[in-house]
């Protein structure tokens, strides 16, 4: 027989019709196994459906369940209840929204102003290099790739900003911070200078102090600091025109 | 309560895409390279399109490369029509097919981070039923981006669509179609977040909703996943096509139905049931764990039934075994390190020393709106409705028949949203045609019901039952009796749905309502679904019905099923398409109607 964890839940809620925020407590016992999205699911089913959270592909592709457990953002999806009382050392858990973002209602934030801060490092190619003559498409060798391929498996759910001990105010975030520095790297991209300004005006990177935050709290594991840091030390030069 | 429901505002665009994932953002970026000027409105249900369920797709995209000399358009085009069990359109395959490498192009110059071979080329990798000379060799045709193909697919068309100036409305589902004098106008969209309803109109609507895969209660789909496309398909009068089409992936992870890929077994990965017994050997003698996809589910699924499989006690799902202990540190650690860790991750064990859970898990819907080549809907009478087009996992047109290969999906997506874009450009109307009368009473009137409802039913309950119902009875088997009895309790759970009262009447970012109206559209899909394949009195590809066990030529079409009231369904039937065949060009032969064996 699997073990029955008892678990007490205080969730932060947050009515948007009455702007009143308060805490509830929800009490559930469960096997060691389920993750805490399963745990929201059976408090809508089981004792309250008003709760609302949010998720979207539940395994750690989307980062649409980003939430603080005990003042670690997180990705509820991942997070098993036993792993949770080893991490945690407690059966008891206080649940609230990351403060990356303004909350909508209970556990759900509105991604869409966070997200403003990644379109403000436009996560494109901004001027494509042409391709060599004769050939159709370019060459990237692995080695090269590499150098920045581990940025590119960024979710964008913002535990790193949520995270970040810069703060959200001033600092544009670790993750848009990367998306820039993803196409800085990437040899398809001509426009290195627009980038450069973003990096270095009064929202880039000198806003960082360097905590790593970011990278400890990453649920892909992506050492997000690594990357800011060949930002600070200079490691991108201006393009002459 | 009290206050009564209206329509806040009425926005216009050019082209209204409902459904920002890789089919839907494929057709805005289209657009925005050939026509800067036009006005593109890209509607998710998610947060931000980022967070679509095309970036969890995994392992490739299918394409031809024109520069590779083993490889043929053809050869693809073979794999694709066997694979679904003779059952896809071959105008479609073709088409499709031959437009393949120009995406791999298009995404290579926008930027995906594609896996590259040592050379710096993009490199390719095998996937299963994709052939060389027509099933003789294997063919090197998925390219890929590590195992997140999807994820990069998804973040080159959202960055392209940004950059390009699509306008995201995310948070957002549509409830209504509108039409004027048969053509699409545009549609009725609920703005979940502000808890909002608005009318867009549109020269040209398209609809890229996503899969259906919350039917089940076992599937590697996201919580998202509700048909919610389908559903307005049916409100609006429309068929759909093929809803009996369902693949199910044998190895599921229990409890969340995350997909644990087929390389487990291709390493040597033996499934065991509850006494230990290597049970593929029983249904498979010759290639045992490493049969096709359908023959392990439904091996599996036998093996649970006759009381061998193991009950997960925290979500109370029974499975059977995969056994990966005797494999070398080098597989977990190297060769299956994505799905070894989410077994860590997920069940918290360890696949060097502990047996692993899976079963089968609801994956694709093959059927779907009906389209033809150039992504038109298409009515019951199979004429094109004016104005209004389909691409992706929520259509049928058919690509993949009864049966879906590995990395076609995403070809599919790809391919259709580029060629849906172009044909709006040939055909966009000038003037925008104004509303209907009465445009959005029908979606407030639904919510009002789903407000006023009076009643102690449980939404939770009723979609947890109506899951388990589907799984058991119209899953992987199926039996006349067991559908019968499924459309019963279908009937009976609606009924029980319209006494479910919604606890907070507020409207913003009210998700017990928002569950209420997705219970609905996962009832009405369950409906189709169920009522197809009853009528489906055959097996063919994914579809498996027990009493039928064999193929029939009787069955040769495309199943229409329109529900314009619950339960109440008509048929109609689609001809396969075979102009391949019926063409008598080179290897035409290798496209006749042939048995599927491997």
């Amino acid at each position: 027989m699997s073990k029955t964890y008892s678990l007490t839940l205080t969730i932060k809620r947050y009515d948007p019709d009455r702007s009143v925020t308060w805490f509830q407590t929800y009490k559930l016992d469960s096997g060691p196994i389920l993750r805490f999205v399963d745990l929201f699911r059976r408090i809508n089913v089981e004792q309250d459906p008003t709760l609302a959270w949010a998720s979207s592909c539940e395994h750690a592709q989307c980062g649409s369940c980003s939430v603080n457990v005990n003042g670690r953002p997180l990705l509820a999806c991942e997070l098993l209840v036993e792993n949770a009382v080893t991490l945690f050392g407690t059966t008891q858990f206080k649940i609230t929204p990351v403060k990356v973002a303004p909350v909508v209602r209970d556990l759900v934030v509105d991604w869409e102003k966070t997200y403003e801060r990644v379109h403000r490092a436009k996560p494109y190619i901004i001027k494509p290099k042409e391709l060599s003559p004769g050939m159709t498409e370019h060459r990237i060798s692995p080695q090269e790739l590499a150098r920045y391929e581990e940025a590119t498996r960024c979710i964008n759910c913002f535990c790193c900003a949520d995270a970040c001990i810069s703060g959200n105010r001033n600092f544009v975030g670790p993750n848009a911070v990367m998306a820039s520095i993803v196409r800085m790297m990437d040899p398809r991209e001509e426009e290195k200078n627009e980038r450069l300004n973003l990096l270095y005006s009064e929202e880039g990177i000198y806003r960082c102090h360097t905590s790593k935050a970011c990278s400890h709290v990453c649920p892909k594991n992506i050492d997000v600091a690594h990357f800011l840091a060949l930002a600070k030390e200079g490691a991108f030069k201006r393009r002459e025109k | 309560m009290g206050k009564k429901l209206q329509i806040h505002s009425t926005l216009t665009c050019d082209v209204l895409i409902i459904g920002a994932g890789g089919a839907g953002l494929r057709c805005a970026t289209l657009l925005h390279e050939r026509r800067p000027d036009l006005s593109i409105f890209a509607v998710t249900k998610v947060a931000h399109p980022q967070k679509s369920h095309t970036s969890t797709a995994q392992g490739g995209m299918a394409a031809v490369d024109p520069k590779d000399k083993a490889d043929k358009s053809i050869y693809h085009m073979f794999d694709t029509w066997k694979g679904g069990d003779c059952s896809s359109d071959q105008n479609v395959v073709k088409r499709i097919i031959d437009g393949g490498w120009e995406e791999v192009q298009w995404l290579e110059r926008k930027g995906i981070h594609f896996s590259r071979d040592e050379g710096g080329n993009i490199s390719k990798r095998q996937f299963g039923g994709h052939t060389v000379e027509f099933g003789k060799g294997d063919a090197l045709r998925a390219v890929f981006v590590a195992d997140r193909t999807g994820k990069g697919m998804m973040d080159t068309v959202w960055g392209e669509a940004l950059k390009g100036g699509s306008l995201f409305i995310n948070s957002t589902v549509v409830t209504e179609l509108l039409f004027n004098e048969g053509c699409c106008v545009g549609a009725v969209l609920f703005k979940v977040k502000e808890g909002e309803f608005v009318t867009v109109l549109a020269k040209a609507t398209v609809l890229a909703t996503g899969g259906s895969g919350q039917v089940f209660r076992i599937t590697t789909n996201c919580r998202n996943n509700t048909g919610d496309g389908l559903a307005v398909i049916l409100k609006a009068g429309l068929p759909v096509m093929d809803p009996e089409a369902i693949q199910f992936h044998p190895t599921g992870i229990v409890g969340p139905g995350i997909l644990a890929s087929e390389a487990l077994r291709s390493e040597g990965g033996i499934l065991r049931n509850k006494e230990m017994e290597p049970f593929m050997e029983r249904y498979a003698p010759k290639m045992k764990d490493l049969a096709p996809r359908d023959i392990v589910a439904r091996a599996i699924e036998t093996e649970i039934r006759e009381g061998k499989g193991i009950m997960n006690s925290d979500h109370q799902i029974e499975h059977v075994w995969i056994d990966l202990r005797h494999l070398p540190d080098y597989v977990h650690e190297v060769k299956l390190k994505e799905v070894a860790s989410f077994f860590k991750t997920y069940a918290n064990l360890d696949s060097r020393t502990q047996l692993c859970p899976v079963r089968p898990s609801n994956h694709y819907h093959m059927g779907g709106i009906p389209t033809n080549e150039h992504g038109e809907v298409q009515d019951s009478a199979n004429r094109v409705v004016p104005g209004l087009f389909a691409i992706g996992e929520c259509t049928c047109a058919s690509l993949h028949g009864f049966n879906r290969l590995g990395t076609n999906s995403l070809l599919e997506l790809l391919v259709m949203g580029r060629y849906v874009g172009e044909r709006i450009l040939s055909h966009l109307k000038e003037k925008q045609v104004p509303a209907p009368k009465g445009a959005g009473e029908a979606t407030l009137d639904l919510f009002t019901n789903y407000l006023e409802a009076q009643g102690r039913e449980n939404i939770g309950m009723i979609r947890q039952e109506m899951r388990e119902l589907m799984t058991r009875k119209v899953g992987i088997f199926r039996t006349e009796k067991g559908m019968q009895e499924a459309i019963a309790s279908l009937i009976a759970l609606k009924q029980q749905a319209a006494k479910a009262a919604i606890s907070t009447k507020s409207m913003r970012m009210n998700q017990e309502l928002l569950e209420r109206w997705e219970l609905d559209n996962l009832l009405d899909n369950a409906m189709t679904i169920t009522q197809g394949a009853l009528m489906r009195k055959e097996s063919r590809g994914a579809h498996f019905r027990e009493d039928y066990p064999e193929r029939s030529d009787e069955f040769q079409f495309h199943t229409l099923v329109s529900m314009t009231e619950f339960g109440k369904v008509s048929f109609g039937k689609r001809p396969i398409d075979m102009s391949i065949y019926e063409s008598k060009g080179e290897h035409y032969e290798q496209f006749r109607i042939m048995p599927r064996k491997y």
